[in-house]
């Protein structure tokens, strides 16, 4: 056959360098390192009933017993008074910040730094010394919001047209350029993602319940550890009704009323102990060879931190199966909630789902699944995985939503796999890597429910009060997340024009 | 022709960076000229303003091709902007959350004269095309200077309105320096015309010693064009 020899032959999988060629087989090498490393990971299911636990859970989410519940009327108001004071200190520590954030590379740094530690483990360490006071929980959330804040407005920022500005006559002040020429053209982007970030700040409001604050999550947790499941049911209810009024209760015009008011409802406020605090910051945080220049003590105290290496390997392998977990569930559940797909019931019920899951904090998901499946790295994989996908399947939902088939005609999954996936793929491994470094920290936290990473160490250090170990895991996490963070930088698709802030 | 001169440019290159978008450039501005600047998209005309602009700093206003608003402000802070350095941080601070009534009396009458009443407060983003236009020249006309800059100011009006609003820049400024597109404005509303043509200056005569065909020239797709559109 002649003929044939012109038609070249068709390319083996994957072959050839288009982007999109370039992402399948980048995900893929993630999926493969996944696989192969998934042995290493301790998946045992060890409760004998995990089926009827389930049972009677889904009966707790179903008949709430609202009755019940003690007086949830404090947790909420302090709930929400701590997401709100702890995000506006965050905006006042981090908006400046963000002003010289391109010029300082102490400032980046540092801002790096306060960021790669989790809420929850600031929490721990000013309840060390402030006690399960406000200024804990306050100081948990401004400290790691206020790096975040720095940068995400400084990218904000940089990003304002240049147009107005250079239409200013000569000689227009620093102060006068930026509130006229500045601040209005970004000012709908700055609120957009402050308003994401309270979102945040309620979900950690309500896990600093977890370390002992009397937030919504104290509640939650103990309704859960001791099987009252039909009032964590109600508590859960009350805590999606919390976030889906949002809009209602956080309007723009209630703010301010709500600002002061709910400043009474902080508290209790400690009596700070300034050589306490001193001796804290000075003596207990450091290892005693290091403060007396014992080099080879040094290395003899490094030796005796338990499970080292292992708690790293943990955590990293965590995050890679998350990382994975999290793109293969919003491979499958983003056209659950796209205009493209199914009918009204459908996405009403998909977007439900996607709602709940990413409004559920990743810890309460993981103790859930703790309880049902026993403590291994199965539930923390599910939490993680769970959440973070379908966090990234409503973004990607809503960018597919925004864009116009082609070819009116195709089935569903010619629709799927021709004409959307490919358009909104490279956005959503973006999303992916971005969301990479969040989910290496939630890992460090999954260990405060026991499960071997760093955070389950660094919980029993505090524990055992000893503060210098604690401190010293707590920097190995902020490497570790700052070097995720560098390598997914490194691999994340570029030109793809991420406009939603509301994924980091 | 005793008039003051403005400006002096000899052999002068323009450009951004080590880019030059206009070479050897020799050009003269005297007071109570109005120039016509003319030239293909691309030909320096822009690189030529902005030259102009920072040589003459504070003497001239400025009224830029892509407008520069602020679509989120009203027009009322958007052609306040004009004299934003005339007032120190703390008062334009107020004038945001409650104009200044001397700044909002000028600007009213100003903006009446533009055809802009009753739209001070419209944030500038609900405003047509040709609404923020006016705007734009308003802003530039509340600086007050001695002599007007402006990059395509007319472009997106009709005629009859671009007449007029040439003729109220004139009435403000004793100097102008405009790029335009439309050639016959030039021959009939300006004394001076400056062509440029891939990045030299191949006109700079009086308006009365030019004819359309010589303006053509500087439009190497005018033929074409003409012949298209015919």
């Amino acid at each position: 056959m002649p003929r044939a020899e012109a038609i070249s032959a068709a390319p083996g999988g994957l072959r050839g360098d288009s982007p999109g060629l370039r992402l399948a087989r980048r995900s893929l090498t993630l999926i493969a390192a996944c696989v192969v490393l998934l042995p290493l990971a301790d998946m045992a299911v060890i409760t004998r009933d995990p089926w009827s636990e389930l049972g009677r859970m889904l009966s707790g989410m179903a008949w709430p017993h609202w009755w019940s519940l003690p007086s949830p009327i404090g947790a909420i108001a302090l709930t929400v008074a701590v997401a709100l004071w702890g995000t506006l200190l965050g905006i006042l520590l981090g908006f400046p910040l963000a002003l010289v954030f391109s010029r300082s590379r102490l400032v980046r740094a540092g801002c790096a730094f306060v960021r790669a530690i989790h809420e929850l483990f600031w929490a721990l360490l000013f309840l060390q010394v402030f006690g399960l006071t406000a200024v804990t929980a306050l100081a948990a959330l401004a400290i790691p919001y206020a790096g975040i804040f720095a940068k995400v407005y400084a990218e904000i920022l940089e990003q304002t047209p240049p147009a107005p500005r250079d239409a200013l006559p000569p000689g227009v002040g620093r102060v006068s350029r930026f509130v006229y020429a500045e601040l209005p053209l970004v000012w709908e982007r700055l609120a957009a993602y402050t308003r994401y970030r309270f979102e945040c700040a309620m979900r950690a409001s309500v896990l600093l319940g977890f370390v002992g604050l009397p937030t919504l999550g104290f509640h939650l947790e103990s309704a859960f550890r001791e099987g009252r499941y039909h009032e964590a049911g109600a508590l859960l209810w009350l805590f999606y009704l919390l976030i889906a009024s949002l809009g209602v209760w956080g309007h723009r015009r209630l703010l301010p009323l709500l600002v002061v008011g709910s400043a009474f409802l902080l508290g209790p406020w400690p009596r700070i102990d300034g050589d306490l605090l001193w001796r804290f910051v000075s003596r207990d945080l450091w290892p005693a060879p290091l403060r007396e220049g014992d080099w080879a003590g040094l290395l003899a105290w490094l030796g005796e931190i338990p499970e080292l290496l292992p708690a790293i390997g943990n955590t990293l392998l965590l995050g890679l199966m998350g990382t994975v977990g999290a793109l293969l569930v919003a491979l499958a559940l983003w056209p659950l909630a796209s205009r493209h797909f199914g009918n009204r019931a459908t996405r009403l019920g998909g977007r439900g789902l996607l709602i709940a899951l990413r409004s559920t904090p990743e810890l309460m998901l993981a103790f859930i699944f703790l309880l049902l499946l026993g403590p291994s790295m199965l539930p923390a994989w599910l939490a993680l995985a769970l959440h973070n996908g379908a966090l990234i399947a409503f973004l990607a939902a809503r960018h597919a939503d925004a864009l116009q088939p082609g070819m009116p005609g195709l089935n569903a999954s010619g629709r799927y796999a021709y004409e959307l996936l490919p358009r909104i793929y490279p956005g959503l491994l973006a999303l992916l890597f971005y969301r990479a470094e969040v989910i290496i920290r939630e890992t460090a936290i999954l260990g405060m429910l026991g499960i071997a990473t760093l955070g389950f160490h660094i919980d029993s250090s505090f524990a055992y009060l000893m503060f210098d170990q604690a401190f010293f895991l707590l920097l190995v996490t902020a490497a570790l997340n700052l070097g995720v963070d560098a390598l997914s930088r490194r691999f994340r698709p570029r030109d793809v024009v991420l406009d939603d802030p509301c994924s980091r | 022709m005793s008039q003051a001169t403005l400006l002096d440019l000899r052999d002068a290159n323009l450009g951004y960076g080590d880019s030059v978008v206009v070479s050897r450039l020799s050009l003269t501005l005297r007071a109570g000229e109005r120039i016509a600047l003319l030239g293909a998209s691309g030909a320096g005309k822009s690189t030529l303003l902005a030259e102009l602009r920072q040589r003459l700093a504070e003497r001239a206003a400025w009224c830029p091709q892509s407008h520069g608003l602020v679509p989120q402000l009203a027009v009322y802070h958007n052609v306040y902007m004009g004299r934003l350095e005339r007032h120190s941080a703390l008062a334009n601070l107020c004038n945001l959350l409650r104009p200044n009534r001397r700044a909002w009396a000028e600007i009213s009458e100003l903006c009446r004269e533009l055809g802009l009443d009753g739209l001070l407060k419209r944030p500038v983003g609900q405003l047509s095309g040709g609404q923020r236009q006016r705007v734009a020249i308003a802003r530039a006309l509340y600086q007050q200077r001695e002599l007007f800059l402006g990059d395509e100011p007319v472009a997106s009006v009709d005629p009859h309105q671009a007449l007029r609003l040439l003729a109220l820049i004139d009435k403000r400024h004793a100097t102008s320096v405009i790029a335009l597109h439309q050639r016959e404005l030039a021959l009939t509303h300006f004394n001076r015309v400056w062509g440029l043509r891939d990045g030299r200056l191949a006109i700079d005569a009086p308006a009365d010693e030019l004819t359309l065909a010589d303006l053509d020239r500087l439009y190497p797709d005018a033929h074409d064009a003409n012949d298209a559109e015919g």
